[in-house]
């Protein structure tokens, strides 16, 4: 018997189709791995499914009922339950009481609650692993426990179909395990899961199907297997097969050390985001960190622009960098080019562009102007045109040509081929190449698109679970990583 | 922890009643005057952080629920002479309506909007006042042939009493299952949705709820003053000082806000040998708090503080 | 000629709405600041500009200019002593900003009004016109000092235009206006920035307010609805929408003006504020606001 039966979605915001004829069964007692890459569209998914946002068209069936319409706490009340990646429990309430509030009829009337919750209530902590806090404030509470008290509230009501949002991000090895057998305990119990994830990896040993989106629609679906071999999938999380290219490799090693990071962890709030991460890029070298998302890349690399509060050491040149805003780190010379592009959208190619000339004088920016218009030619025709009618690729080397606007010691790139068709992937690469071969410049790549990532790099870091775990060669990268990445 | 805490507050809370209750033994009708006037406020107060300590929705209007109330009941005791109870009543529902007709198109709005909203709904009763002044009295104000008493320590008892049971219903409703659904509401209205709770249904009863008591407490304070203006009841100002008033004691825990009230209304009469610039003083202080304690007087003591 | 005359009158009314309001835009455009202490700093320049032109000998021209620096630097001390603090406060939740910023404004606003009456008493001033004398204006008999109040207006939002469309600095603004983020990757300073904005707020609060009080008087109790309508404009126009805040300026003069000649001078304030509301339900992000 399907528990939950989804045809034909589509979601659109403005002109853009965030999910594309989306569909599939979750059956009682089964896991479901809904995958994709930022800006796929799963966790609209899931926000049609929960009734957060409403479908422009399709279906959701709960046990053969429509629900498409519902206000959410009807489809709630109907037997979903969702656990939210980011939620704000009730700081003032103890962790009890926050499981409580779970169990309340949606009374006005009801002032208190009735005979049963209370125990009700412990036993559901107890299930996850709560029972040693049940009276501590959240604010206490480590970040695994808060997300087990996420858990508790989601399944309070004992839905058929429980919703989860990223159910590993911002755990660590060991608590990863746990909350895997918290999940398989759902199923046996007869519960239909829904994950919703970013890589098929970390969900593999759970899901007992997988459905891949990628640019709100979808690329595969079957078994864990299938779904991996699948070369869509592949592609869009690998870009096709490995291949590396090594230049100058060697010649790097000797030259002088231009950004050194030493012992850097951030933490957020209380998820840790990088643990003890070491990393070094030399002049005029091409240096790659590849990492799934929510490895901790864009982390690192807002760590050293001075965005987000570390402990440990950065140092640019011969000085550190802590105590410096980030403006005067980026006039310092590192510039980084930000996964979300961060362009300014009202305005137009050319006013992007010379805001980021405008430390430089005039000769030199008009100089630095042509220069970008040979790398991308695109710009020059689009110069009159607004930022945010461009498309998604122009996006990019828009945000790339701005950042070189500032003449960078060392360009960051966080993601540059984020949502991009593979068309586009081959126009950037060779703009990086082209950029590559005829400065000096020194770049850090960030990318989970490891066919993107290692044809330029002379060096290759390997970052999981907040930790880099491999560093080396690119040549080597193929051979000791090749298929055990993805 | 919580237990213990609550057997302080119950303490605390009989022993304010009691050295309340005996205060019209040695104080002064004007002392008492003061301190009856703050209790009304206090109401206020607390009506308000319900609504946005809880619910999350910021009412800048809180003077258009209670000048309805006031309005209403100094309308209907001119007209008809009813008994003083029957005016309050009419004043309470007359405040429920009209909250209920504001909030249910405006609690579709987000941010700001809201506030302006209640905003301009101030502006408009205080300017429909004006306009039907024939009624109203306009500008000047309207007298109230009835008052509650004349004996100064029976309208202190009267105001005391209602403020007394207005602390517990609503501090009782703040910690209950209600006030529970209420509070996750306001914190995160998608999630309090995913649970299973109509959000829209449970804020428009906490903006009833907080309309019901604002119309009362306006009612009684009308046919304590004897008089009814735009000035002493509806003007932006004295929302401003109740909102002050629960930032002060600390937004979240009604009974603060209730405190901080009682405290602005007092220090206000205390400041009065500066003249004019004891209302300069009193924005200053409360400036002043809000940048240095933001949690408010009370809120300050109660943060949690547990070690892990 | 009432048509004529409403026009007239309703033209300059309108146009010191306008250059009030751009200033109140212009901070919430680029720093997300709904300033509610907005009448306080015009009341400041008003009633410093009136002192000076009329009891020391510097004259109107000198009190002016003086009246514009002493509203000036009550903006500084609303961004520096109030502003600033709570967008910096560790202690306030970064969703409690907005409402704190609001209520702390409103304090200052309070402080301010109830100083100046202090200082200054409650009775409304008026400064002596700039330039005294009368001329025709379309068949209309018009103080020259009106009509050199609604140009001065249009000069000030004409040069405004040109300092954020053709200048880097304006640029600045503009791009903080749309993601300050992408700003500071781009190596510059929002703080920087945001001194910028408060100066020119300032600077047009400060000219507005001394306008105000040569051309319909200004008193210490005009100053909560001095910030009022500046906010209803700018919410009309659109919050952040300077353009939309401009046409707001000139819908609200005139339907004022209208009802004050036609009706009654006493509902003056009342179409604006059902408008308003209008607006607020209907679409809530005003005339011509994004989003």
């Amino acid at each position: 018997m399907n528990a939950l039966e989804a045809r034909g979605l589509v979601k659109r915001y403005g002109g853009l189709v965030a999910v594309n004829d989306i569909g599939f069964d979750l059956h009682d007692g089964e896991i479901l791995g809904l995958i994709g890459p930022n800006g796929s569209g799963k966790s609209t998914v899931m926000k049609l499914v929960m009734g957060i946002e409403r479908p422009d068209a399709g279906s959701v069936k709960l046990d053969g009922v429509e629900t498409v319409g519902w206000p959410s706490y009807r489809i709630a009340r109907a037997g979903v339950g969702i656990v939210f990646q980011h939620s704000r429990p009730l700081h003032r309430q103890t962790v009890l009481e926050n499981i409580k509030l779970a169990l309340l009829p949606d009374s006005l009337l009801r002032l208190t609650a009735t005979a049963g919750v209370d125990d009700r209530a412990r036993e559901i902590a107890d299930s996850v692993g709560l029972g040693d806090v049940l009276h501590r404030h959240p604010a206490t509470l480590p970040f695994a426990d808060l997300r087990r008290m996420e858990m508790a509230k989601a399944i309070a009501r004992d839905p058929k179909v429980v919703l989860i949002d990223e159910p590993f991000a911002g755990l660590t090895g060991g608590e990863v395990e746990t909350f895997s057998e918290l999940i398989r305990a759902l199923r046996a119990q007869g519960h239909a899961v829904l994950l919703v994830d970013h890589n098929v990896k970390s969900v593999a040993a759970l899901a007992d199907r997988v459905l891949a989106m990628y640019l709100g629609q979808q690329v595969s679906e079957g078994t864990v297997d299938e779904v991996m071999r699948n070369e869509t999938v592949r592609r869009v999380y690998l870009g096709g097969t490995l291949e590396a290219s090594q230049r100058n490799g060697a010649a790097a090693e000797t030259r002088p050390s231009l950004l050194r990071v030493e012992d850097v962890s951030v933490f957020y709030g209380k998820a840790q985001a990088l643990e003890h991460v070491d990393l070094h890029v030399n002049e005029g070298e091409f240096v790659s960190v590849v990492g799934l998302n929510g490895a901790g890349k864009t982390t690192l690399f807002n760590a050293i622009s001075g965005l987000v509060p570390y402990a440990g050491t950065v140092a640019f040149g011969d000085h550190a960098l802590a105590g410096r805003t980030p403006a005067a780190i980026a006039r310092d010379g590192i510039v980084q080019c930000p996964e979300s592009r961060q362009l300014f959208g009202d305005m137009t190619v050319r006013e992007n562009l010379d805001l980021g000339g405008q430390h430089l004088p005039a000769e030199a920016r008009a100089e630095q102007l042509a220069w970008l218009f040979e790398l991308f030619p695109i710009l020059e025709s689009r110069q009159g045109q607004v930022a945010r009618t461009l498309s998604g690729g122009e996006q990019q080397m828009l945000a790339i040509a701005r950042a070189l606007m500032m003449r960078p010691k060392l360009l960051i790139l966080d993601e540059p081929t984020l949502g991009l068709a593979p068309v586009i992937l081959e126009q950037l690469s060779n703009a990086l190449e082209r950029l590559r071969a005829s400065t000096p410049i020194t770049v850090l790549l960030g990318e989970q698109n490891v066919t993107f990532a290692l044809p330029h790099a002379d060096r290759v870091y390997l970052l999981e679970h907040a930790r880099v775990v491999w560093e080396g060669e690119p040549a080597k990268f193929a051979a000791v990583m090749g298929e055990g990445y993805l | 922890m919580t237990r213990a805490f609550n057997r302080r507050l119950l303490f605390a809370g009989i022993v304010f009643v009691l050295v309340a209750t005996v205060l019209p033994l040695w104080l002064s009708a004007y002392v008492l005057g003061v301190l009856t006037t703050a209790y009304y406020f206090g109401v206020f107060s607390m009506s308000w952080d319900l609504l946005f300590g809880f619910a999350g929705e910021v009412n800048f209007g809180p003077t258009f629920l209670i000048g309805l109330g006031a309005y209403t009941a100094a309308l209907l005791d001119n007209a008809y002479h009813p008994p003083v109870v029957i005016c309050i009543a009419a004043g309470a529902l007359a405040a429920l309506v009209g909250g209920v007709l504001l909030a249910l198109p405006a609690l579709r709005l987000r941010g700001p909007y809201f506030g302006l909203v209640t905003l301009v709904a101030v502006l408009l009763l205080q300017n429909a006042i004006v306009i039907f002044a024939r009624f109203t009295g306009g500008e000047i104000g309207m007298t109230v042939p009835d008052v509650l008493s004349v004996d100064p320590k029976l309208n202190y008892c009267y105001a005391l009493a209602f403020f007394v049971v207005s602390a517990i219903l609503l501090y009782g409703l703040s910690r209950s299952a209600v006030g529970l659904i209420l509070q996750a509401s306001g914190q995160d209205a998608v999630e309090a949705q995913a649970l299973g709770f109509n959000v829209t249904k449970h804020k428009l009863a906490a903006f009833s709820v907080s309309a019901l008591f604002s119309g009362v407490a306006g009612a009684m304070l009308v046919f304590y003053m004897g008089a009814a203006s735009v000035g002493t009841i509806i003007d932006i100002g004295i929302g401003v000082q109740i909102i002050i008033g629960a930032v002060l004691g600390g937004r979240r825990t009604i009974l603060g806000p209730a405190i901080g009230a009682i405290f602005l209304v007092v220090g206000t009469e205390l400041l009065r040998p500066l003249g004019q610039l004891n209302t300069f003083v009193i924005a200053g202080i409360a400036l002043a708090v809000i940048l240095f304690f933001p949690d408010g007087l009370l809120g300050h003591v109660l943060r949690p503080r547990e070690n892990t | 000629m009432t048509t004529l005359q409403i026009l007239v009158d309703g033209f300059a009314i309108s146009s010191l709405y306008a250059l009030a309001a751009v200033g109140f835009t212009l901070i919430f455009g680029v720093s997300g600041v709904l300033n509610l202490a907005h009448g306080g700093i015009m009341l400041v320049a008003a009633l410093v500009g009136w002192w000076v032109a009329g009891e020391t000998p510097l004259g109107t021209y000198g009190g002016t200019l003086v009246g514009i620096l002493a509203g000036l630097l009550t903006a500084y001390l609303t961004y520096f002593l109030v502003v600033r603090p709570i967008q910096r406060s560790k202690a306030i939740a970064q969703e409690e900003k907005e409402i704190f910023v609001l209520t702390g404004t409103l304090l200052w606003g309070i402080m301010i009004q109830t100083g100046m009456a202090y200082v200054f008493s409650d009775n409304p001033v008026t400064m002596r016109p700039l330039i005294p004398g009368v001329i025709a204006v379309m068949g209309v008999r018009t103080p020259i000092n009106e009509v050199m109040i609604a140009v001065l207006c249009w000069v000030i939002i004409g040069l405004l235009w040109v300092l954020i469309n053709r200048t880097p600095a304006g640029k600045q603004m503009l791009a903080a206006s749309i993601n300050p983020r992408g700003l500071t990757l781009l190596g510059f300073e929002l703080s920087q920035i945001y001194f910028r904005v408060w100066t020119i707020y300032g600077v047009l609060a400060g000219v507005a307010g001394v306008l105000l009080a040569s051309f319909l008087g200004v008193g210490t109790a005009n100053a909560g609805q001095l910030t009022a309508s500046a906010f209803s404009i700018v919410v009309l126009g659109g919050l952040g929408s300077v353009s939309g805040s401009l046409i707001a300026a000139y819908v609200v003069g005139y339907l004022e003006t209208l009802t004050a000649y036609l009706i009654a001078p006493t509902l003056r304030p009342i179409p604006a504020l059902i408008l308003l509301v209008l607006v607020v339900y209907l679409r809530p992000q005003g005339l011509l606001g994004r989003r």
